[in-house]
């Protein structure tokens, strides 16, 4: 197995109100995608803030190629390569979605770089040159969760942090939207993820996480905790059958 | 009524509005960017008009050119109050706190005030202070035209700023929503520290402005306060145009009623249309519905 590009080690976390996160351990591998499934109130959003820096960490360390990212701020992990699209809409609505997908490239000053990335992003996604120039908060909330995966990519991050980007998105939208995290994974991007369409992550995802009480319960491919009878009962939904033999 | 009392309470209503403007802007500011009710917003501008004073009576210079030495002078002392109280302050009680913590910087500078320059009233002076023109059967003080041009200005400044700089694009995506503008790479504490400095720092010009339109002491930042407050709520908090129409507005309503009525009822009758405002749009004229995203 290669070396992990991230790294979890007995990370504590929590809000003031008692933690959440109660000794996190387990490694993000280069490339691919990681979806971390678990109940409500497990800790999965909150572990992906503490990797972003939006959550410090009361205990342990998190480990990016080898740096300690704990006690960093955001715009200190953003500078490392590491994005964060969060669970909730967090485009700037009054703003055009082309200034939205540019502002995703805030700490990049040479306004060259940035022409020829939005150039690349315009390709990738059509929707930012179509809607160029219209308010964000005009676009529907598919639409929003599309322009959003465009702006976190003008950093050309190695690691992209996803928190249930299907939330609130209908089938045929996301259908779209994994079709865009396979296409973000397939451009070289390591792919964090958090989803609560937790069958379909898994299917996409080489590898799975699933977390529990705030520490991780299981780890392995993503089919084998797909297919894990007991997980797939306990927190995918539906039956031990239709667990061990997914519709694909 | 007739045409010239109309024209020249709409005259008043545009001059001096757009200084009340130019006060209620840093307050809106504050309070898009950082979720902070600056209470002491009202004293920064007696403190701006009290240094106006003193480097008129002691050096002798002219309230304009002492511009160039309050206006920087209350930026920094903004930003060293918000690194001291403002930026402690943390948690989901920020905003309430922030009202408690600002009223004691309010009572602090306040009570200095009261100290260094007694509680007896004084008025910036200046040749130009008492002087006026008349156009038609209307008179424009100078010192009124001239706050209205460098409130103008100003907030044409603030204006290029938001809208035409770096720094700008981080205060707008730090008003609409702080997580999201650090995500980004925005350093939202910086654009806070900044933003309540040049919050600050506008009081200098309106401070003079004030100063030279009105007898003031220590404790004029109580009419201030309560005149700028209102201004920012119903301009919509967060709103630039709101705070500019709304500053004319509330000088405008009040002469308007103080002509064809009386004076006395002149902040009552502001207040009613503030009501009227809040009851049609809770949300100001130019506020927004949606609620922030924490």
């Amino acid at each position: 197995m290669s070396e992990a590009l991230v790294t979890f080690k007995g990370v504590v976390a929590g809000y003031g109100g008692g933690d959440v996160l109660k000794g996190v351990d387990f490694a993000v591998q280069p490339g691919g995608v990681t979806c971390i499934v678990g109940p409500n109130g497990s800790g999965k959003s909150t572990l992906l803030k503490t990797a972003s820096g939006l959550v410090r960490p009361r205990l342990g360390e998190i480990l990016f190629k080898g740096q300690n990212l704990v006690g960093m701020t955001p715009r200190d992990i953003l500078k490392l390569g590491i994005v964060q699209v969060p669970q909730n809409h967090s485009l700037f609505r009054e703003m055009t979605v082309e200034q939205n997908v540019e502002l995703g490239a805030f700490l990049e000053r040479d306004r060259r770089v940035v022409a020829e990335r939005l150039a690349r992003i315009r390709e990738m996604f059509p929707i930012v040159a179509d809607r160029a120039q219209d308010k964000a908060g005009s676009l529907s909330g598919g639409q929003q969760r599309l322009v959003e995966f465009a702006r976190c990519l003008m950093l050309e991050p190695e690691l992209v942090i996803l928190d249930e980007p299907s939330m609130g998105l209908d089938p045929k939208t996301l259908k779209v939207m994994f079709g865009t995290i396979r296409m973000m994974r397939d451009a070289g991007r390591t792919i964090l993820l958090v989803e609560q369409n937790a069958r379909q992550a898994l299917k996409m995802a080489e590898r799975g996480v699933v977390l529990e009480n705030g520490q991780v319960r299981l780890t392995g491919s993503g089919l084998e905790v797909l297919h894990n009878p007991e997980i797939g009962a306990l927190y995918l939904g539906g039956s031990l059958e239709e667990a061990r033999h997914p519709q694909s | 009524m007739n045409a010239t009392a109309l024209l020249s309470a709409a005259k008043d209503g545009i001059l001096t509005g757009a200084v009340y403007a130019l006060m209620a802007t840093g307050l809106t500011l504050i309070f898009g960017v950082m979720d902070i009710i600056n209470l002491a917003q009202g004293t920064f501008v007696v403190l701006a008009a009290y240094l106006s004073y003193a480097l008129q009576v002691h050096w002798h210079i002219d309230l304009f050119v002492g511009l160039l030495i309050t206006t920087p002078a209350m930026f920094i002392i903004g930003v060293v109050i918000e690194r001291v109280f403002i930026a402690r302050l943390k948690g989901p009680d920020r905003t309430g706190m922030s009202i408690l913590v600002t009223y004691a910087v309010w009572l602090l500078i306040e009570g200095t005030l009261d100290l260094v320059f007694s509680s007896n009233d004084v008025q910036l002076q200046g040749w130009y202070v008492p002087k006026s023109f008349t156009v038609g059967a209307i008179h424009f003080g100078y010192i009124y035209v001239a706050g209205f041009i460098l409130a103008a200005l100003l907030l044409g400044a603030l204006y290029f700023m938001l809208y035409r700089t770096r720094f700008g694009v981080s205060v707008r995506a730090s008003l609409a929503d702080q997580t999201s503008a650090a995500l980004v790479g925005i350093d939202v504490k910086r654009v806070s520290t900044i933003t309540f400095g040049l919050g600050a720092a506008v009081t200098a010009a309106g401070g003079m402005i004030y100063g030279a339109t009105n007898a003031f002491n220590a404790s004029s930042s109580y009419d201030l306060i309560s005149r700028l407050l209102t201004i920012i709520v119903l301009g919509g908090m967060g709103s630039l145009g709101g705070a500019l129409l709304a500053g004319i507005l509330m000088v405008f309503v009040g002469d308007i009623v103080g002509v064809i009525w009386s004076p006395v009822w002149s902040t009552t009758a502001y207040f009613v249309v503030l009501v009227l405002v809040l009851l049609w749009r809770p949300q100001g004229l130019f506020g927004k519905t949606q609620a922030r995203v924490a």
